[in-house]
């Protein structure tokens, strides 16, 4: 066990740090703060766009990946540096996430040579994407998505509709999980296509969250017609492709989240002050208390780190996930509490910071849902860390 | 930043884990509850393991943790806190090189009957471990004369002086009452540096201890769940058991995760070490709470018995969690940390 990062590491430290004091936007804290709501076009902000260009352009948007893919050849322990001090520096890295972090990785590992040449557009951020995993009857369940595609000739005729597609207003193309063999087990008959968004037959109605902002949709596919090279990876092999994402990265993945929780306590520390709370011994052992778990956490997910990087599997990380969100809902309530009367105003005139708390509240519960809600993530501890027999 | 065990330490792990498994079974445990002088066969294991407590921390905390696992009695920890308080003094030499050696016990009195670990001039000392039985007590006290307002006083052979045991529910660790009256002697002065560095060694050590506790609360309930059937099914196989367990180990795993951090911190003299060192065992204590009551519950009416061993282990967790501080103790003095 070793507190400090080595020499080569601090200097990539350094050198990030230097980058980043030269380029990074003015904007950029408030961008972390409501991450996801700070308005925009379909969830787009133009100045955080220009960002992920920049990063990309100077090797700094993937570090782990080679120069052409927006990177410098970087070790994992070199990756989980630069998403600490992004997320230290509260500087948000992209402004749309499906193409960098989950399209990319998957088309390098599975797409032909043709569709590897779509890598680079979505790591820099200039192809927007949308990810068709979710239906109204395939949440959880993913593998029991229902939409069809039926071959014809040399296309793909899709049939049916997903339902909360991120960024599906503003994105030009669909990474979009469909039904290939509706006869084989519910697993073994999926298979992942690229679907133009501008092909006719597809219809995309925008769904308003819980905050009022307009950020994912619904897509209705009506004879979709898909040529067949747009097939990813092998037929009806798409299940092994849903688990897709920056593998290197996974082991940092909890750092923003931690990070967002550690600045919630600090201000949560602020608001005590402020509303004359902080002499309170019950407010005082609550904010406390979420420190100890932002803390903790913390030290779990460089624990996880340690296995990963000796190559070991981390069931640090399924704990990360859970936990990390959980904390950020309860977090958030608690600044609400220490409004009293002015939990729920929004009143820009009257109300803490225009409802700051009560919004990022809202906005917290998104993470305990998406990509794998706090229960399935349970699940999967209990039954992939654990060893539990599985239930009926 | 590497959290990664070194070889030596998974050594030392799986030493210490191979040696208390055979040499401290649930059997010594229940021995120990009539004749408390059973751990004496057990010590002449443990005591090769002394020479960890003038070590690094991370080392030191590995070995706790497996103490805590097995529910060891004896003046171990009692030891070792000694061990770090004579570093930290930078006395007696010869002393500190026989506790090293595991030839010479000790054990430090800290908290007054108030039950607060910090130097006060309460005359009452409380709370001290194995007092009856190590060779050595260092009191610590407030005083006006120094620059820290601390001394601490070297006494030898505290068993002979009228102590009074303080039963707890924790039958595998023995606690002592001292009334000093004025039987105290000369005193070293301690400076706050060393002082706080002590405190920090020593919440993080209690915390490695008894996330250990806790740890076998967890591993018997896994077990169980595992192997005992209703509904034709293992009941680990019920959603309802199986969150509960996940919830369990996670509180576990960010705890050891917090004692490693903190030991680091320690070993480093790192800046944030008081702070992780408050975290590490408030999460401790989280980790306890949740796992013994947790671990019960699914062990259902067997776990309410005594012939059953899992509350030799409820027992030491719960009392361990009072010691140096309960959580809450450790949660305001985070506060203050917070609040500046
Ligand atoms: C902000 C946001 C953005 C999203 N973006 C996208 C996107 O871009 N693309 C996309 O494809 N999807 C997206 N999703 C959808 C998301 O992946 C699903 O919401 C999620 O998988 C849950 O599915 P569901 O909503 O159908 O809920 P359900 O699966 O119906 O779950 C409802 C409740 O039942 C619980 N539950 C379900 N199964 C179990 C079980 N086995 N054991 C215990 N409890 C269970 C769940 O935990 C939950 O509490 C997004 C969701 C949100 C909130």
């Amino acid at each position: 066990m070793q507190l400090n990062w080595g020499d080569d590491d601090e200097r990539f430290r350094a050198e990030l740090a230097a980058f980043l004091d030269e380029h990074a936007p003015a904007e950029a804290a408030a961008g972390f703060d409501f991450q996801g709501e700070a308005g925009g076009d379909g969830g787009i902000v133009p100045w955080l766009r220009d960002w992920q260009a920049t990063l990309f352009d100077h090797g700094w948007m993937i570090p782990g990946y080679p120069p052409e893919l927006g990177g410098r050849d970087c070790t994992p322990a070199q990756t989980l540096i630069y998403l600490e001090e992004l997320a230290r520096r509260r500087i948000p890295r992209a402004s749309h996430f499906p193409g960098y972090a989950i399209v990319a990785p998957s088309l390098l590992e599975y797409g032909n040579e043709e569709q590897r040449r779509l890598v680079p557009a979505a790591i820099r951020g200039d192809t927007i994407w949308c990810i068709g995993m979710s239906e109204p009857n395939a949440g959880s369940d993913l593998a029991a998505l229902r939409t069809r595609a039926e071959r014809r000739d040399d296309v793909f005729v899709v049939n049916g509709q997903k339902v909360w597609t991120s960024y599906a207003m503003v994105a030009s193309k669909c990474f979009c999980y469909v039904r290939t063999d509706p006869d084989a087990a519910k697993h073994r008959g999926i298979s992942l296509l690229i679907v133009d968004m501008d092909t006719p037959g597809i219809e995309v109605r925008p769904l308003t969250h819980i905050t009022g902002q307009a950020d994912f949709a619904e897509v209705f596919f009506t004879d979709v017609e898909v040529p067949v090279g747009n097939l990813v990876g092998p037929l009806n092999g798409g299940w092994a492709l849903t688990q897709g994402s920056l593998a290197h990265e996974r082991a940092g993945l909890w750092v923003d989240g931690v990070a967002r929780l550690d600045q919630t306590v600090r201000a949560l520390v602020d608001l005590a002050k402020r509303t004359g709370k902080d002499t309170d011994p019950g407010v005082r052992r609550a904010i406390a208390a979420m420190d100890e778990q932002a803390s903790s956490l913390r030290s779990l997910g460089y624990k996880g780190f340690a296995s990963f990087a000796q190559g070991s599997s981390a069931p640090e990380h399924s704990y990360m996930k859970m936990a990390s969100s959980e904390a950020g809902k309860a977090s958030y309530e608690l600044g609400m509490e220490l409004l009293g009367a002015y939990g729920a105003v929004t009143d820009a005139e009257l109300g803490e910071e225009a409802g700051r708390w009560v919004t990022n509240f809202y906005v917290s519960f998104a993470n305990t849902i998406a990509g794998g809600s706090s229960e399935i993530q349970r699940n999967i501890i209990a039954q992939r860390v654990l060893g539990l027999p599985r239930g009926v | 930043m590497d959290f990664s065990l070194t070889d030596d330490q998974q050594l030392l792990v799986e030493t210490a884990r191979q040696i208390l498994t055979n040499e401290c079974p649930p059997r010594l445990l229940r021995a120990h509850l009539d004749d408390r002088s059973e751990y004496a066969p057990l010590w002449q294991h443990t005591r090769g393991f002394a020479e960890l407590g003038r070590g690094d921390c991370t080392d030191l905390c590995l070995f706790l943790d497996e103490l805590g696992f097995v529910a060891a009695p004896g003046p171990f920890l009692a030891t070792t806190l000694f061990a770090a308080l004579l570093e930290e003094l930078d006395a007696d030499t010869a002393l500190r090189d026989a506790v090293a050696a595991g030839e010479v016990t000790g054990s430090v009195a800290v908290a007054g009957r108030s039950g607060v670990w910090e130097p006060n001039d309460d005359l009452v000392k409380s709370f001290v471990l194995d007092a009856d039985a190590v060779d050595h007590l260092a009191v610590v006290s407030a005083t006006t004369g120094t620059e820290s307002g601390v001394v601490v006083t070297l006494l030898p052979n505290p068993g002979a002086r009228a102590l009074r045991a303080i039963e707890t529910v924790d039958t595998t660790r023995r606690l002592f009452e001292w009334d000093t009256g004025d039987e105290i002697g000369a005193a070293i002065p301690c400076s706050s540096d060393a002082w706080r560095a002590f405190a920090d060694r020593a919440h993080v050590m209690v915390a490695a201890e008894l996330v250990g506790a806790a740890r076998r609360c967890f591993t018997m309930a896994l077990a169980y769940a595992k192997e005992r059937e209703q509904f034709g099914r293992p009941i680990g196989s019920f959603q309802a058991i199986q969150h509960k367990l996940a919830e369990m180990s996670l509180v576990l795993e960010r705890a050891t995760a917090a004692v490693h951090y903190a030991a680091m911190t320690v070993d480093a003299r790192d800046p944030d070490r008081t702070r992780a060192c408050h975290v590490a065992k408030a999460a401790a204590g989280a980790a306890a709470r949740r796992n013994l009551v947790d671990s019960i519950q699914i062990h259902g009416g067997i776990g309410y018995t005594w012939e059953h061993d899992l509350h030799l282990f409820l027992r030491r967790a719960t009392g361990t969690e009072y010691l140096f501080g309960a959580s809450s103790w450790h949660h305001d003095r985070l506060a203050d940390l917070l609040f500046g």
